[in-house]
């Protein structure tokens, strides 16, 4: 774990496209248009560890996408610089293709007609790797993924739980030691998705591969990152261990009440305490932690509510990660 | 190089199993273009037959010109016909792929795909060359040299599908633009031979190279012209360097993008 896998120095990229001005003709907007640039990645320097697993978060166009591609080689950045097990992925993109997998959950790497085998030994021949390691490895990895009810089936019959599992299992096919996850979890139910993190979780123990994912799944983050890394429009926010994440920045908790009385109307709280479920059974107050502490809140609420059960808990993940979002408004 | 080649056979392999697995449209797709290209040689025969010999050229030098060009469209567009779906990648994002491929670029996008139709252009082509052949009487020096310009010719083409196809990373959805432009090479490489003459002969040649496609192979095997040869061939080879950088330059201004895609 002390190796450094990734180092990104003051890496910037940015895109420029026309734009309509309404205040001219056609066919000036034809011609000539207005350039509009926009930087997606603007000056952001990391490292990420041998074997670390770390999520690398953001809202829509926060830029993760445009990062994981400049560090798989597909994008090449505008400034900065990107060393990859040693390697620059503009210069050494083929090289580097050897050493890392990718999974991009919105896009398939499979051959759609034909059984998922020939789809691992496709990749298992294009990573150079001899028919005995090829035999070698499709087994072990079919074990390890459960693969063996659907090996056989074509791609195209797949479910996209399996399809996803496949995904993997081909991306994982040459034993790379980091593997770039980008919304792998897309569309899959509870079930899969649970089945998915354990398998990551599996690879990354049993073979020490780094992984490096985006999501927008709360739950991708919770059980498979130790580690995450915050971007928004493009510079980045936080980086620090996941469960550091919600001790930094809980700024709220909440207590669950069951009352013993009813209330037509529901009492006012004092400063620091608001409502957040207001119904006959249940009653929800958030408590802003910087005005109001734990003990002051309780007994508050105590003197005015009689109550059959209490119960603190801290704010979600999903919240916290809401929040630092929206504390980073628009430049 | 020998690990490239190597993958690219079996990426082909792979494809033809790929498409063979639809074995109706395998099959019909075949079939189907065996019957147009064997439409449109009618047609063609019928109007030298009609018109008589325009500038040397017979009914059978078009049998010759089709066979050309059909039997090299048919290999660059079976063996590289990923090439041609560039600006479909590019501009769904599915390029991605590629790029994260440790093999070369170009290879492992041109063995992408197989188009099954390509087989019914090279059975097609190689059925015209061998009826031409019946015809002109052929010697062993012209069996040399129609080998040589089916190379030649099938260079000349893979050059103008690769340079056209770079134009995917200069706009945005490319694909009509990209269409139309191998359409301008594409055409004329089809037309009777003996209708280029001066200026449209020399731009046909040079700066839009069809003729190299069909219509000169056929006129040096036709008059064992070793002149023509030599310029066909520099021609050829210039086009497909000139190609190769074009489609690097593009690669650099490739851009990704997200729409959701499935499959190969």
């Amino acid at each position: 774990m002390d190796q450094d896998s990734i180092v990104v120095s003051s890496l910037s990229k940015s895109f420029s496209f026309p734009i309509k001005n309404p205040s001219v003709g056609w066919i000036k907007n034809l011609f000539n248009p207005e350039i509009k640039e926009i930087t997606a990645v603007d000056d952001i320097s990391f490292s990420v560890k041998s074997g670390e697993r770390v999520a690398f978060i953001g809202p829509n166009g926060a830029g993760k996408s445009t990062t994981i591609k400049m560090l798989t080689g597909i994008l090449f950045p505008t400034s900065g610089e990107i060393r990859v097990l040693g390697l620059d992925p503009s210069n050494d993109r083929k090289k580097l293709a050897y050493k890392i997998g990718t999974v991009f959950g919105q896009r398939s790497q499979l051959l759609p007609n034909l059984p998922l085998t020939d789809s691992l030994e496709f990749f298992g021949v294009m990573y150079d790797l001899s028919d005995r390691e090829i035999r070698h490895r499709i087994k072990e990895l079919s074990e390890l993924f459960d693969l063996g009810s659907f090996i056989d089936q074509p791609v195209r019959k797949l479910s996209l739980g399996q399809r996803m599992r496949a995904e993997v299992v081909v991306s994982l096919i040459h034993k790379p030691k980091i593997i770039f996850l980008d919304e792998p979890t897309i569309g899959l139910d509870v079930v899969a998705k649970k089945s998915f993190r354990d398998l990551l979780l599996k690879i990354n123990k049993e073979e020490n591969t780094t992984i490096f994912l985006t999501s927008h799944d709360v739950g991708d983050i919770e059980s498979l990152c130790e580690r995450t890394i915050v971007i928004n429009h493009g510079t980045l926010v936080k980086d620090l261990p996941t469960q550091e994440l919600a001790r930094t920045f809980v700024k709220e908790k909440n207590i669950d009440i069951t009352p013993n009385t009813t209330f037509s109307v529901f009492p006012e709280l004092p400063e620091g305490l608001k409502y957040a479920v207001k119904s006959k059974d249940k009653i929800t107050v958030i408590i802003d932690i910087s005005k109001i502490g734990v003990q002051e809140a309780l007994r508050k609420l105590l003197d005015v509510f009689m109550v059959d059960d209490i119960n603190v808990y801290d704010t979600d993940l999903e919240t916290i990660i809401r929040n630092i979002y929206e504390s980073n408004p628009a430049r | 190089m020998i690990k490239e080649l190597s993958f690219a056979l079996y990426a082909i392999k792979k494809n033809i199993q790929s498409s063979a697995e639809l074995r109706t449209s395998f099959l019909m797709n075949i079939v189907g273009m065996t019957i147009n290209n064997t439409a449109f040689i009618i047609i063609w025969v019928f109007f030298v037959k009609s018109v008589g010999v325009i500038h040397g050229w017979t009914a059978a030098d078009i049998i010759g010109l089709l066979g050309f060009s059909s039997l090299s469209y048919g290999v660059v567009h079976s063996i590289a016909s990923g090439i041609g779906l560039t600006a479909e990648y590019v501009s769904s994002g599915s390029f991605d792929r590629f790029m994260v491929s440790p093999k070369n670029l170009l290879i492992r996008i041109a063995t992408s795909r197989f188009s099954a139709s390509a087989i019914g252009d090279i059975v097609f082509g190689l059925v015209c060359l061998g009826v031409y052949s019946f015809l002109i009487h052929i010697s062993i020096v012209q069996i040399i040299l129609m080998v040589f310009l089916v190379v030649v010719s099938t260079m000349v083409f893979l050059a103008a599908l690769i340079a056209v196809m770079s134009a995917s990373f200069l706009f945005t959805d490319a694909h009509a633009v990209t269409s139309s432009l191998f359409e301008l090479f594409l055409t004329p490489t089809l037309f009777h031979g003996g209708s280029f003459q001066g200026a449209t002969r020399f731009i046909f040649t040079f700066f839009i190279p069809s003729l190299i496609a069909g219509a000169l192979p056929v006129e040096i095997v036709r008059d064992v012209s070793l002149e023509k040869l030599v310029i066909v061939s520099v021609v050829a080879i210039v086009w497909f360097l000139l190609s190769l950088k074009l489609f690097t330059a593009g690669v650099k201004k490739y851009e990704s993008s997200n729409l959701m895609t499935f499959g190969n």
